[in-house]
């Protein structure tokens, strides 16, 4: 195994970190205001669907856009539900993950080729190519949405609000914060960042849009913000965690060697085993927001 | 600081007013909340709003303060009818609530929860500024608070001085103080202070308590609530505490109860040594021991919090003992659950009733029968039989005389808490229970539902029930004792026989603690 080999494996795991790395940043920023938003899973597939159809009919950059707002829209809905309607969040975030579900299968027999669409070269986004490999130019958003986020909710007196309504609703509505407004807003900020990872997989990353393209990366993002106890910072290092796992297990599920002797699916296992060991380690220590998940009422 | 003397012309000016003040509660339809009152306070005084709990204190300084809307009524401020929809209204009309429930954000510095409620851009970062001006307002009015503190690390009165000095940055003219004294009773005089020099400063102060002494302390003038009725407004200089109790609790003088002497000497409950930790991980129960004989009422006086809630607790299998005995009859009940203890023949009047002693969700049948499901007449295996619970729910709701519309539809959450406690009255003591452990059995009823409540106790005690009561009242205490303990910091500091147990010393054993010489 020589250096450019493992230099491969980092770059493959920066790759795998970024739509990971988005969602759960944006999901920092919904629990911090103490909406906890199950559907990221829904929202990341749903918005690699509309990306790609977004990216075929103008470009990868509106791709991009496509998926941000997919995400945008697809949060507020949550948010109004959640905060304004008192709903309960849970099956409101499982309602956008069954929906989404269903949509994109219907949409994927209704564009051709059931259960797969594979989005035109020309439409995809083009990596940076450098002497040192191809890079994403997402991989640079990934990296610098966290810090500006970190700076966004512990430098700010915004970020102040967003986390006094996720920890006691009732101290922010004194204070005069528009309680309901503000959570609806930070969620749906949040999703959109889901939205901009589910383009990024199909529009850039793996250019082609399946039924499970999601792959159970909005869950592995919500244990990466468990992981990281809130704090953006650290879901950068999650992030790459899981993305490192995520890619070595297919590096490794394809190595001759090893696919005779342990069957793929075991491999593949690998990033959610890791995500299960690295959250059932953490929980209890890190500290979330007392409101988290209660609806918020004066009376 | 603003200069506020200024405008201080004569005594009469009125800052805040409230008219025909009403407020209802959608579902509890027993009474209004609030029902037409009339209340105003003046620059430059201490206006007290006195009231038994569950007279509605809380729920006018709600709507003067913009948290709640009113259901009908008008506000004026300076004599102009305002709207508050939001407590941010409130503050921009000039008036500032201090909560009884702190609305302090936890893990925030003081400063940081400061800074929430500025009109400053989003944006910004406000904190230095904050600090500062926190510093110079501490300084001002002596209340004494680092700004860069984490709340849940200061103490509760330093939490309040946080609050009352969050609530001033906003420069308020009116000032709101919700039962500001029942965090920190040890520190009240030092508040008091800070409130009368508010008061020579200009600001209108509604002070909001249930101890009469305090409205006598440190109002100039009352003004009395009885269950969201205004009794009318008195100078504290031309009333009395006689005057007072009689608005407040209207004609009720403690019943005279006949008694006999306990006459068996057989102990029904022994606690030895006892020790439990609070929620907190402090101890909440330091090496308390006593026993209750059949037929006997022991009661435990003392301010709420020292320890009382967590003995009741232990006692009845929800907390943990980490050292000491529970005897039942002879037999050791220590850590036991919850169901053999009631099986043991223990009944629980619990502290709080919406949390603990129903399920506010399930109806008032189902919660009048939740601790006999699983006897028959009222299942049958895994069947409920519900013709035989509903004549039995019946039959408590008419003789406990609880207001209840449909015993099988309505969930038991829009019923007002005094109509919850005559529900678990009944269920706790239709078995006539070899032992009962009453927690504030009689907070917030009123006149007539507290005669019926001791009435039933005493009944309970001559049938051979020993009755452990927890109560901040100490007419109740003394009515009902065959003898009283005092608990403080979770200890018992004396024993006293009822009949020689005199009303001053032990009133002044709660109020300083201090054991029986």
């Amino acid at each position: 195994m020589n250096l450019a080999y493992l230099w491969g494996i980092f770059l493959g795991s920066l790759h795998a970190m970024v739509p990971i790395t988005l969602t759960a940043t944006g999901e920092v920023i919904g629990e911090s205001a103490g909406l906890f938003n199950i559907g990221l899973e829904g929202i990341i597939l749903l918005s690699a669907m509309t990306g790609a159809l977004g990216a075929e009919a103008a470009g990868p950059s509106v791709g991009f856009l496509v998926g941000l707002g997919t995400g945008f829209a697809i949060g507020l809905i949550f948010g109004l539900v959640c905060t304004y309607f008192k709903g309960v969040q849970l099956i409101a975030g499982v309602g956008i993950n069954l929906f989404s579900a269903g949509l994109v299968t219907f949409w994927l027999i209704h564009l051709g080729v059931p259960g797969h669409h594979a989005v035109a070269e020309e439409s995809q986004m083009v990596n940076i190519s450098t002497r040192y490999g191809d890079f994403s130019p997402m991989i640079f958003v990934a990296i610098a949405l966290p810090v500006l986020i970190y700076i966004l909710l512990f430098r700010t007196k915004l970020g102040l609000k967003i986390r006094a309504v996720g920890e006691n609703p009732q101290a922010a509505d004194v204070a005069g914060i528009n309680i309901h407004l503000l959570r609806l807003l930070s969620t749906a900020a949040g999703a959109s960042l889901a939205g901009l990872a589910g383009a990024y997989i199909s529009v850039n990353w793996l250019g082609s849009v399946t039924k499970e393209i999601s792959a159970g990366r909005g869950f592995i993002a919500l244990a990466t913000v468990v992981f990281s106890g809130l704090n953006p910072l650290l879901v950068l290092l999650g992030g790459f965690i899981f993305g490192f796992f995520d890619n070595l297990a297919v590096w490794v599920a394809t190595m001759p060697a090893v696919q005779k002797v342990i069957p793929w699916q075991f491999v593949a296992m690998a990033p959610y085993a890791v995500t299960l060991l690295v959250v059932t380690g953490v929980i209890g220590r890190a500290r979330f927001p007392a409101a988290m998940g209660i609806p918020y009422g004066r009376e | 600081m603003k200069q506020k003397s200024d405008q201080v012309e004569g005594k009469d000016d009125i800052i805040l007013a409230g008219k025909g003040l009403c407020k209802g509660f959608p579902g509890v339809w027993e009474h209004l909340i609030l029902d037409h009152i009339d209340i105003d306070v003046k620059a430059g005084e201490i206006h007290a709003l006195l009231g038994e709990n569950g007279a509605g204190k809380t729920v006018i300084a709600n709507c003067l303060s913009g948290f709640y809307t009113l259901s009908e009524g008008q506000i004026y401020v300076k004599g102009k009818p305002v709207t508050l929809k939001s407590p941010g209204d409130g503050i921009r009309h000039g008036i500032g609530m201090v909560h009884q429930e702190l609305a302090l954000v936890k893990p925030f510095t003081v400063a940081q929860n400061i800074a929430l409620g500025l009109s400053t851009s989003d944006l910004s970062f406000p904190l230095p500024e904050v600090e500062n001006r926190v510093r110079e307002l501490s300084e001002n009015y002596r209340l004494y608070i680092d700004p860069l503190a984490r709340v849940e690390d200061l103490s509760a009165g330093e939490q309040q001085r946080a609050e009352i000095i969050k609530v001033l940055y906003h420069d308020p003219e009116i000032l709101i103080l919700d039962e500001p004294t029942s965090l920190i009773s040890a520190d009240a005089e030092h508040l008091f202070e800070a409130l009368n020099n508010m008061a020579k400063m200009g600001y209108g102060i509604l002070f909001i308590t249930h101890k009469i002494e305090e409205a006598l302390a440190v109002g100039d003038r009352v003004t009395i609530l009885r269950l969201g009725k205004s009794m009318g407004t008195r100078e504290t200089a031309k009333t009395d505490k006689t005057e007072l109790v009689k608005l407040m609790f209207g004609e009720h003088t403690p019943a005279q109860l006949e008694r006999k002497p306990v006459k068996s000497n057989n102990i029904v409950l022994d606690v030895e040594n006892l020790e439990a930790l609070a929620a907190n991980e402090e101890p909440a129960l330091q090496g308390v021991s006593f026993f209750i004989r059949e037929g006997e009422i022991l009661g435990f006086a003392g301010i709420s919090g020292n320890g009382q809630s967590e003995l009741a607790e232990v006692i009845t299998g929800m907390r943990r003992a980490t050292k000491g005995q529970v005897i039942i009859h002879g037999k050791d009940y220590t850590n036991h659950a919850p169901r053999e203890i009631i099986r043991a023949g223990v009944a629980h009047i619990p502290e709080k009733r919406r949390a603990m002693g129903v399920i506010e969700p399930m109806t008032a049948a189902e919660n009048v029968v939740l601790k006999d499901i699983r006897l028959s007449p009222f299942s049958k295996g895994s069947f409920l039989n519900k013709s035989q619970i509903t004549r039995h729910t019946k039959e408590i709701v008419s003789r406990f005389g609880a207001l209840v519309s449909d015993l099988w539809k309505s969930q038991t959450r829009i019923l007002s808490g005094g109509n919850i406690q005559r529900l678990i009255l009944g269920r706790e003591t239709w078995r006539m229970p070899r032992c009962l452990v009453a927690v504030y059995p009689t907070q917030g009823l009123d006149a007539k539902a507290i005669d019926h409540t001791w009435e039933l106790f005493m009944r309970l005690r001559e049938e051979g029930s020993s009755i452990l009561l927890v109560s901040e009242d100490l007419d109740e205490i003394m009515a009902l004792s065959d003898r009283i303990a005092v608990m403080s910091k979770g200890r018992i500091v004396g024993i006293f026989e009822g009949g020689e147990a005199k009303r001053e010393e032990i009133g002044l054993m709660i109020a300083t603690g201090a054991s029986k010489a």
